[in-house]
Formats: C-alpha cells, structure tokens, sequence
C-alpha cells in the first residue's frame, strides 16, 4: 500500500486558526498529504494549526516522527500546533513520547479553538 | 527386444581359384554377428520348418535373408531347441562347387538335432554364471550398505536423567535408507534426528551418509531445527542424485523444561502419548534435497511428566498384511494410545507385537522399520539441580521465558512489503480477541506487533518481499507472547538511543527513530532472540494488570 491511507481535509475556522481534518492512518506515506495541507492551512497567516485526529484509524512510529518534522517547520514559522480528538491509546503515546508537551492537547474543537485564539 | 547372437559359420573360397586346389582352396570360418529381430520373418520360417534351408530358392521378405545371400551363404541350417531358435550354420557354396548332396543335407540336418541342445545347454550355463557373478556382486553390494547404515547409526543411548529413550532399527533384506540420531550440546539439549532416504542399497546409504554428517554440521551450528534443516537443504540439494530425496525430523529436547523443538522435512509425524490422548506432531516442510529455497516450519510442545513421544519411519505403517492391507497411522495411534505399560522400552515392544500379530508369521518385511521412543520419566528425577537454559546465541532479557510452557495458539507469514504490518496488527487482534485482555492492553498490544513487524520487514529483511515475517501468537496461563521473526540475524536492530523530543526539535536527533521505544512502553517484556539466520523479538504481554 504505498500510497496513502489517509484523507487530510483544512478548514479554517478563525482568522488566526486552521483545523486539519485527519482522516485514515498517519505513517511514513502520509508524509505529503500532510505537508500539503499544512501548507494549505498556513496559507492566510494562521498562527495556529490545530490537528483534528477524532478520524484517526492508526498512527505508528514513522507518523510519530511525521508529526516531530512537522513541529519543526511550525516552530520555525512561530506557528503553535494544537490537537484534539486522540484517542486514550494516542493520548497514552503522545505522553509517553512526550509529544504532548510540543502539541497541547484538548478534548475537543470547542476547546482547541478557545486555547488557540487566547494566544497560547 | 530380444536379439539373437548366433554362429556364422561358412567355408569359402579364397579368390584365387588357379592355383593348385590344396593350396588355393582353402575351408575358412568366418563369424558374423548379425543383429536379428525376433519378428524377422525368416526366424518364424526357422521355427516352424526345422531342417536344411536353401538360402537362394527361398523367398521371403527379410532383412537377415538379405544379408545371408549378400554374405554367399548357400545353405541354413537352423538349430532349434524347444521350439526357439538358438543359433544357425550358415553354409558357403562347396569347395568342390558342385551342390550340396542329398547325403550333405541329411548329415547337416541330423548335426543340427545332436548340436542344438548342447549349445542350448552351454548358453544356459554361461547365462547362469553371468547371474551368478550379478548375484555376488548384489551381495556385496549389500554389505556394504549394511555396514554403512550400522557404522552410522548411535551406539549408545542418551543417558538423560528424568527420561527415558529407546530404540529399534530392523533394516530390510534389501537395506534402505532409515537412519537415527542423537546430538548433545554444551547447554544440555540433545537432538534427536529421524530420517528415510528413498531408493535402496548402497546409493541410499551414502546419501543417508551424507546427510547424517550435514545434519550434525548445521546442528552444531544453529540453535534451532528450523534453520537446520534448511541448511541442510541448501547443501544437499545440488549435489543429490536425480529423484532421491531424504525426509528427516529433527526435533530439540531441553530436559529441564521438557521443551521440544521440532521441525520436519517431509517424515511422517511423530505421535505424542499425553494425560488426554496420542496427537500428531504437526510442523510443515519439504524433503530434503528436492527443490532449494525450502521454509520449515517450527513447532514446540512441552513434554510433561508421563509424556511419551514416538518417532517412527515408514517401515511400520507402510507394513503390509497377506491380505493386502496396511497397517497405517489409525492402528499406530490407536496401538499406542492402548498400550498399558509404563516404560519406552515396552512401548516399542507393543508395537512390535501388534505387528507380528497383524502381518502374520509369513511377513515379509518390505522396508527398514525405525522407532525412537522419548519418555518424560514420572519417578523424581534424579536431576541434580534445575538446570538453567543457557543458549549460547540467545541473548534473552528474561531467561524464565524458556522455562514457560507455551502455547502456541497462532502461526502466520507476511511478505515484507510496506504497510503490512497493519495486517499483522489486526491478525494478532483477530487471534486473541476471545482472550480477557482489556481495550487498552490490546490497543499497546496492537501498536508493539505493528511496530516489531515494521522493523522486521525494514531492517530484517530490507523490504524484500519474498523473505517473509514470521509470526507466532501463543498463551500461557496469563500471559500472552507474540514472536516476531526476520531473516537478518547478521544485521542486528541498532541499539537505538533513547529518543528525547528536545534533542529532535533542536536537530540533535532524528525526527524518526522511535519504534523499539514505543514497543519497549507497550508491552510487558520485551527480549530478542537470535540464531544465525532469525531475528526473533518476543512480546510479552500480561492479560490484567494491577491497576487497571
């Protein structure tokens, strides 16, 4: 399966802040399918990008290392990256990888959005 | 098709007829191997119509007739004996160059009865010192083979404390090509080896040399069966004769646990006496030395006290009755699922007498017939102390983990292509989702075999599609194992640093790199195993943890 399992849709939800809808699997060909809609959702100055995993079927170790680039180019462009949506397993990996501490994670849109525009 | 080497014998007349007759003419014999078909019509004419034949006024379609007449013989005088024709004289025109006599003709024609059965007799003689000579050689033959096969064969039992092993080998008039043995390592484990060469006599007994010598090669090289006998495939492969082949058993005993390694090239399967019944040990694989390339597949069992293993050749089930019957592997399983006594010895002894009693006094035994017999002892073992498995090439985190009696409840292969450690996530899910293992431990569980199958596919076996990963799901009481096996024993999984996110985001580390972190945070216990071919890492996981 070397092409993607994986659908990424942007939406923008305030001015300052983009969702990316991720829907399928995050590994190692997911890797373009992100990149694009990162673009795409940083097009009009947001300065948050929140990562919507509610469709999350399965991430693994390369998706894990997808998502530290990705942090990267974002701390570079000032950009903050926010979640929501993880499931308990997901939640359990990003502790443990300590991701959670780089991308703060919320329950919810409702609540990402808020934590988003209050600057953080 | 029957040819018929006959005399030619002919006086003839040398070509310089002017000269004095007692010097010019001369009788000369001259012999003539003619190759003659038995449907050649002329040697139906010879046996119907006995007596002195007149080459020239015969007519009749045939090729010898032809060559007669191109030869100058003038007269035939077939010499038949029992209705069949055993030679012929031939004639030349008469020195004389009158034609032959009515005198000529009685006298050639009453030779030919006195002459036929004492050239009968002297082609029945040299035939039978011709099959005389076979026969010696046959026997000969035959010794030798014998003393191949006896030569090779154990001298001794193991002496192992706690079991007891018994053995018996009868080989055929006309050996085969049976053989047994039995390897003892450094760490305690002895192997034990079964095996049937096809083909017979002294062919069957070099190969079976061979491959008895290839086998304790491989075996002191490897630790498992599996690669053994897939070494040992390899090498006997180009250099077995055409059509034969060895099918070989090899199974791994580790008499402190009881545990039994098996793999099998093609030998019938060997059958294990238990508290509840006689099972077959099933593990898949190809003979040896018919095509290269062959997987084997492993299996284990744990012996328990009382346990009996019989191994056996084909020479007992493939026994035939005077009424044509076999006696097969139901009578074999059932036998031993009958026999009431306690020891290995007698279990063999059963069996032999449920043969003899089956075949009948006339038997004549058509092949070798080899049984080992492997008994867990119920009396205390006179063991000193427990010894502890210490497998040289594994190198094993938690050395209890070759104590526990596992089983194995699940066995697939996938090909290392990208992504198909999704499939081995969600068939190991498949496999155990009867088990009481809760949401959350399955989903750790999910994410250590996906992780374990990537690394096996991409550092393994580089990705290469047609070395496939191996995948074993088992249970013990409380516990459940997944083992994950590659072909890159030789490369080794770097031992990845511990992956901090600081040190990525600042490019000190790579972004990648956290696979044996996360399967290390998933599961229980982790270990690695390696041999000289596998990579196997084994995932332990406790059904219920505290707390949870």
């Amino acid at each position: 399966m070397p092409q993607s399992q994986v659908k990424m849709d942007v939406r923008k939800v305030t001015p300052q802040a983009s969702v990316i809808d991720i829907e399928g699997d995050v590994t190692a060909f997911s890797e373009n399918v992100l990149m694009d809609a990162y673009t795409d959702a940083s097009s009009d100055g947001a300065n948050s990008i929140i990562l919507n995993f509610s469709n999350l079927d399965y991430m693994n170790s390369s998706g894990i290392g997808l998502l530290v680039t990705l942090l990267i180019r974002a701390q570079r462009q000032g950009q903050s990256l926010l979640a929501y949506g993880l499931s308990d397993h997901y939640r359990q990996i990003f502790e443990l990888t300590r991701l959670n501490e780089a991308i703060s994670c919320y329950a919810g849109e409702a609540d990402a959005v808020a934590a988003a525009s209050n600057g953080r | 098709m029957k040819q018929i080497r006959h005399l030619w014998q002919s006086w003839r007349r040398r070509e310089d007829s002017d000269a004095r007759p007692q010097a010019s003419l001369r009788s000369q014999v001259v012999m003539l191997d003619l190759d003659i078909v038995p449907n050649d019509p002329l040697v139906l004419y010879f046996q119907t119509s006995p007596g002195v034949v007149d080459v020239e006024r015969l007519e009749i379609d045939s090729p010898v007739l032809d060559s007669l007449r191109a030869a100058g013989v003038k007269l035939v005088v077939p010499l038949v004996s029992q209705g069949e024709l055993i030679g012929m004289i031939n004639l030349g025109p008469r020195l004389s160059e009158q034609d032959y006599s009515t005198d000529d003709r009685k006298l050639l024609s009453d030779l030919a009865t006195q002459a036929a059965p004492a050239v009968r007799v002297a082609q029945l003689a040299r035939q039978q010192q011709a099959e005389a000579r076979e026969r010696e050689r046959m026997e000969q033959e035959l010794r030798v083979a014998r003393l191949i096969q006896q030569t090779l064969l154990p001298h001794e039992l193991p002496n192992l404390p706690g079991y007891e092993i018994a053995t018996y080998y009868r080989p055929a008039r006309e050996v085969g090509g049976d053989f047994y043995d039995f390897l003892y390592f450094e760490d305690g484990q002895v192997g034990l080896i079964i095996g049937d060469v096809t083909d017979k006599g002294v062919p069957a007994a070099l190969v079976m040399a061979t491959t008895r010598t290839l086998l304790r090669a491989a075996a002191e090289r490897m630790t498992y069966p599996s690669p053994v006998l897939e070494r040992v495939n390899e090498l006997l492969y180009p250099d077995i004769p055409q059509r034969m082949f060895v099918t070989c058993l090899y199974a791994l005993l580790d008499p402190a646990s009881g545990r039994l390694r098996y793999a099998n090239a093609g030998h019938d399967l060997p059958y294990r006496r238990h508290s509840s019944g006689v099972d077959e040990l099933r593990a898949t694989g190809m003979p040896l030395g018919l095509m290269p390339g062959m997987k084997y597949e492993e299996k284990e069992v744990i012996l328990s006290k009382g346990d009996l293993v019989l191994f056996h050749s084909d020479g007992l089930v493939e026994a035939h009755n005077s009424a044509g019957d076999m006696f097969g592997f139901p009578r074999l399983q059932e036998t031993m699922g009958q026999q009431p006594g306690d020891d290995t010895s007698s279990v063999i002894e059963f069996l032999l007498g449920e043969l003899a009693s089956f075949a009948g006094d006339d038997w004549e035994q058509e092949d070798d017939v080899t049984l080992v017999s492997l008994r867990r002892g119920v009396t205390k073992e006179v063991d000193k102390e427990p010894q502890v498995d210490e497998r040289p090439a594994v190198e094993s985190r938690n050395r209890d983990l070759w104590q526990r009696d596992w089983q194995v409840i699940a066995e697939f292969e996938l090909p290392s292509e990208p992504g198909n450690e999704r499939k081995a996530m969600e068939e190991v899910a498949n496999r155990v989702q009867d088990m009481e293992i809760s949401a959350t431990r399955m989903e750790k569980l999910k994410t250590a075999v996906a992780e374990a199958t990537m690394n096996a596919m991409e550092h393994g076996n580089k990705y290469r599609a047609e070395i496939p990963v191996h995948i074993q799901v088992m249970t013990v009481d409380g516990a459940l194992g997944v083992r994950i096996t590659d072909r890159g024993a030789s490369q080794p999984i770097p031992e990845a640093e511990l992956p901090d996110l600081e040190a990525k985001l600042a490019g000190m580390q790579s972004p990648r790199g956290w696979g044996l972190f996360l399967i290390e945070n998933m599961v229980d216990e982790l270990n690695v195993l390696t041999d000289d071919v596998h990579h196997t890492v084994e995932l332990i996981m406790h059904l219920q943890k505290e707390g949870e």
